[in-house]
């Protein structure tokens, strides 16, 4: 898949806001080689059966056969485990937390764009602590970056949780994940963050001398977020005329096009279309101006509704004339988005627009968050479950039944297991499938 | 306690103990000669093997020529990044992301471009445990991935000037004898691919991303570097010319190119059927570039600055510009210890509003001189001590780290006085390192000229009659026999052309070429070379 500069610049402001995320939180950028011998994968008997299938691997390289194939990552646990084992000596090292920004490989059987490639670009983190609480807290307090991430930049309402024993990452304790629902009705695993227990330190050796001088175990997490994010920005908001970006991802948040400037009118409406440009940009507003002559305002306008630009402003001699202009929502369609006789005055049109950009930004939540909530039926019934899942909807449910019965369940129905969500109603209930006493409501959907 | 992001972790013992065995508590690390061994005048290759892994920015690996960029080294890279990423939007030019693989095919739509690249390509033959139809190329270089799409987006003269660029990973099998940064098999880089209408602006584009070059090495890195163009043998395979910036390292009196911008002409362009409609009706082939800049830069810095203690790094890349180390000596009661802490703490703070990259290092297991020799080895551009004769004094001791020298500075002033300090480390470095190129060319017009500058390791500027036999010529006859050890060898390797400088000196009608006797037609840079 090619990401062409609109799609990477999403990709760009996901990196931005997560990387200053991960370094607040102590985390240190590194970067790891892509090619792993295969014996590394050999290590984690786990990671290995989940992984070997999936692998693309090299064996000639300069007009020679290598001596060992190598493969290239699909995830770097075996080579940063193999580091960790190195650098951990001490309590005094720990928490020790990595990560790198980088291109990962896995051979998928269907592939989507942005969704699901061979080739996807990703942050992984990787820590490694002195106890498994540690371990543990790690992977819930990036699990919460990641939804606060989603949430209050993506304006998507992700439903945080625990993935299931079967779902769950090949090496992993716990998986935890953040859960969106995209305007399909399907899932979008949009973020995961694992506990992996000592599971790895004790394939790879990685001890520590703690404070009384006795060899431990390192504790370990590891967390990631890919460009299957953008796929999920595009998905969540879009509608039938394209694209519809919240505000704090777009790269292009406001488009100026100069109506009807023709003639004689024309040197004033692009001198006003200059003077807000300026104005915007100075605020830090991601603006551009559309002043070609090839294309008219009703392709423009089209074009950069396509595109998902959140505002347009539109400006014409008569509002040159009477001090003030058009801004168009792209988050409402037609008349209903449309406002007149906004000022034109650069210093009150900045107010303007950066007040509607939050307004967008909490309309596109809350539209997102209502239709999320429309969509999750609770389900106390075999057929029910089957019904709601049918209407390519969410089915939430009380579970208490075995990992083959969840996989038949996905046979029968196409739906998995999301996750059991961070925030459960309490009490207990009767699991809807086997009617057995269950602890935990859990989330199916068909997901992508 | 562990240390703050941005800040390596420290080997727990100086000597590395049996495992098993942890310093009991409380007990305190002497001043050991952590780390180097070997001295950048005494063993320069065995001094930079040892500087990358024991100041922290390289690990080794399992693979042959691959490492790893520990935090330490990738600040620097993130710094350049950074600062060449926004200046090159600046210029309108906008990231994108191409895949890593390519088809055979494509790789060889452009055959002096295979020629060039093919016998380092790696090859993925399988995926999981099945045997690919068609083994799948990874990238070298990304010209035959980009330009296919090239050909479908370019159609109009309105769709130029295309202007793209990528920060991705790149593999080239050598062979060669690997040096962490400067040779690996897989590095990391910038890749620009631009497309125009006319040659001109291409040209314009080739010497504005030089000139970002030059800025990156010498503002940001403060190495000098000469700006020049490539001769047509060491050209970029495929490319019409290339311009380059090269640096020199004096210890090994090797040359080290040190970043390419390519003008493709119109060859990639017509092998790829890159064509548009110009504004007056008929076809042309579009103009291209393309630019590279890698990690390799990094390791060029190291050899520039570092010395004996450690690598020295310059401030304005470093991930710690400024550490503070309080000295609690065991004397001081617990309220002068709580003053020293809440001064370091004020300090740090005001630092840190003056936007500066601040650490304090107040561990409590090791001693001062253990910290000092930490830093150093990491090359930290500056050191703020806290002892206690400072706390009475009212004053901060600052400890420059490439030249030694110390002064003393009141509380008061300290905000205001470290930026300034580190500006000036900033240009000092770049002066001394200057200074120390300038000796190391020498100018001449005759061939014992030639290999006496040779012989003292230095680069020559040389007249030349522009001819690709009378290189070759030269780097045969430059060249010793083969010594039996690797180092030998390499002081004997033949000379090449480093670059045809921008800044030309005179050529006097009637100058003979230093090699062949035929006119000269330029002066040209030569030197032995990484």
């Amino acid at each position: 898949m090619v990401i062409r500069p609109y799609g990477y610049a999403l990709w760009e402001r996901l990196q931005s806001w997560l990387d200053a995320a991960l370094k607040e939180h102590g985390v240190q950028n590194a970067y790891f080689p892509q090619l792993i011998p295969m014996s590394f994968f050999e290590r984690e008997a786990e990671h290995v059966e989940g992984f070997a299938p999936e692998l693309a691997i090299v064996t000639r390289g300069g007009g020679k056969e290598l001596e060992e194939p190598l493969a290239l990552r699909p995830t770097s646990e075996t080579i940063i485990n193999s580091m960790f084992a190195k650098w951990v000596q001490s309590h005094r090292d720990l928490p020790m937390r990595l990560n790198q920004w980088a291109n990962v490989h896995r051979w998928e059987m269907r592939t989507r764009p942005f969704v699901r490639t061979l080739e996807f670009l990703w942050q992984e983190g990787h820590t490694a602590h002195a106890t498994p609480e540690e371990a543990r807290a790690e992977a819930m307090a990036m699990l919460e970056v990641y939804r606060e991430f989603a949430v209050t930049q993506a304006a998507m309402p992700v439903i945080a949780g625990r993935k299931s024993r079967i779902e769950q990452f090949a090496g992993a304790n716990a998986t935890f994940t953040i859960e969106a629902m995209m305007r399909d009705g399907r899932a979008l695993q949009a973020g995961t963050t694992h506990d992996l227990g000592d599971n790895f330190s004790r394939a790879f050796g990685t001890q520590f001398s703690d404070a009384g001088g006795r060899l431990r175990h390192a504790h370990q997490a590891s967390f990631g977020m890919s460009t299957r994010m953008v796929g999920g920005v595009v998905m969540s908001h879009g509608d039938d005329t394209g694209l519809r970006l919240p505000p704090r991802m777009a790269p292009l948040q406001v488009v100026l096009v100069p109506v009807a400037a023709r003639g004689a009118a024309a040197a004033a409406v692009l001198a006003a279309v200059d003077a807000a440009l300026v104005a915007l940009r100075a605020t830090g507003v991601r603006a551009q101006a559309d002043v070609g002559t090839e294309k008219s305002p009703g392709w423009k306008f089209s074009h950069w509704e396509m595109k998902g630009v959140p505002l347009r402003i539109e400006i014409g001699p008569r509002d040159v004339a009477s001090g003030t202009c058009a801004i168009a929502r792209r988050d409402r369609p037609g008349k209903e988005g449309k406002e007149f006789g906004v000022p034109l005055a650069p210093e009150l049109l900045v107010q303007e627009v950066l007040k509607r950009l939050d307004e967008v930004q909490a309309e596109l939540l809350e539209r997102a968050t209502r239709f999320r909530d429309e969509h999750i039926l609770d389900v106390s019934s075999h057929s029910q479950f089957l019904e709601v899942i049918e209407q390519g909807k969410w089915a939430r449910g009380w579970w208490a039944g075995s990992d083959e019965q969840e996989v038949a369940l996905k046979e029968e129905s196409g739906a998995t297991l999301r996750c059991f969500p961070l925030e459960q109603p309490g009490g207990g209930g009767t699991c809807f499938l086997t009617g057995k006493p269950a602890d935990q409501v859990a989330l199916f959907a068909k997901a992508y | 306690m562990p240390l703050h992001a941005g800040e390596p972790t420290p080997q727990a013992d100086a000597a590395p103990a049996p495992k098993g065995k942890a310093k009991p508590a409380g007990k305190k690390q002497k001043e050991t000669k952590l780390g180097m061994r070997a001295t950048k005048d005494g063993d320069f290759s065995e001094w930079y093997s040892q500087v990358v892994i024991e100041s922290e920015m390289i690990s080794h690996y399992d693979v042959s020529g691959c490492y790893i960029l520990r935090p330490w080294a990738y600040a620097i890279w993130d710094e350049i990044k950074n600062w060449f990423d926004a200046e090159i939007k600046k210029l309108g030019v906008q990231n994108a992301y191409f895949p890593l693989f390519i088809t055979e095919e494509a790789l060889t739509t452009e055959k002096d471009h295979v020629e060039g690249f093919a016998a380092e390509v790696a090859w993925v033959t399988k995926s999981g445990s099945s045997d690919l139809d068609r083994p799948l190329a990874i990238r070298p270089t990304s010209e035959t991935v980009m330009y296919p799409f090239y050909r479908d987006w370019i159609r109009s003269h309105r769709d130029l000037p295309l202007r793209l660029n990528q920060w991705t990973n790149v593999v080239r099998w050598e062979f060669k004898h690997p040096t962490p940064f400067i040779r690996s098999r897989e590095f990391l880089w910038q890749e620009g691919h631009t497309a125009f209408a006319t040659r001109g602006e291409a040209d314009a584009e080739v010497h504005t991303i030089l000139d970002l070059y030059a800025a990156i090495y010498q503002d940001l890195l403060a190495v000098p570097v000469v700006r020049g163009v490539k001769s047509s043998k060491e050209k970029f395979a495929g490319a019409l010319y290339t311009t380059t910036v090269e640096a020199f390292i004096p210890h090994t009196g090797r040359g080290i190119q040190g970043g390419t911008s390519h003008c493709l002409g119109q060859n990639f362009s017509k092998m790829f059927n890159i064509e548009f409609e110009t504004e007056d009706g008929t076809r042309a082939h579009a103009w291209q570039n393309s630019w590279g800049f890698t990690t390799r830069s990094i390791g060029v810095m190291i050899m520039t600055h570092g010395d004996d203690r450690g690598v020295v790094i310059p401030p304005r890349v470093c991930a710690v510009q400024v550490v503070l180390i309080p000295i609690p000596s065991t004397k001081l009661g617990e309220e002068a210890r709580a003053a020293m802490a809440a001064r370091a703490a004020e300090i740090e703070a005001a630092l840190k509003t003056a936007g500066l990259r601040v650490r304090v290092d107040d561990r409590d297991n090791y001693t001062p001189g253990w910290k000092y020799n930490y830093w150093e080895l990491r090359g930290v551009p500056l050191r703020l001590e806290l002892g206690p004769k400072d706390m009475e004094a009212g004053v901060a001791m600052l400890a420059r780290r490439d030249t030694g020298a110390k002064e003393s500075v009141a509380w008061a002033d300290v905000a205001a006085r470290v930026p300034q300090l580190l500006d000036t480390i900033q240009s000092d470095m770049l002066a001394k390192a200057k200074a120390t190129l300038d000796t190391c060319i020498e100018q001449v017009t005759t061939w014992e000229g030639f290999m006496a500058a040779l012989e003292r390791k230095h680069a020559v500027l040389a007249p030349w009659c522009d001819e690709e036999s009378v290189e070759e010529d030269v780097k045969r006859r430059s060249a010793g026999k083969d010594g039996e050890n690797k180092d030998a060898r390499e002081a004997t390797m033949g000379a090449k052309t480093l670059c045809i400088p921008l800044e030309q000196p005179e050529l006097p009608e009637g100058t003979m070429c230093f090699a062949s006797g035929k006119p000269a037609k330029n002066w040209a840079l030569w030197g032995r070379s990484y």
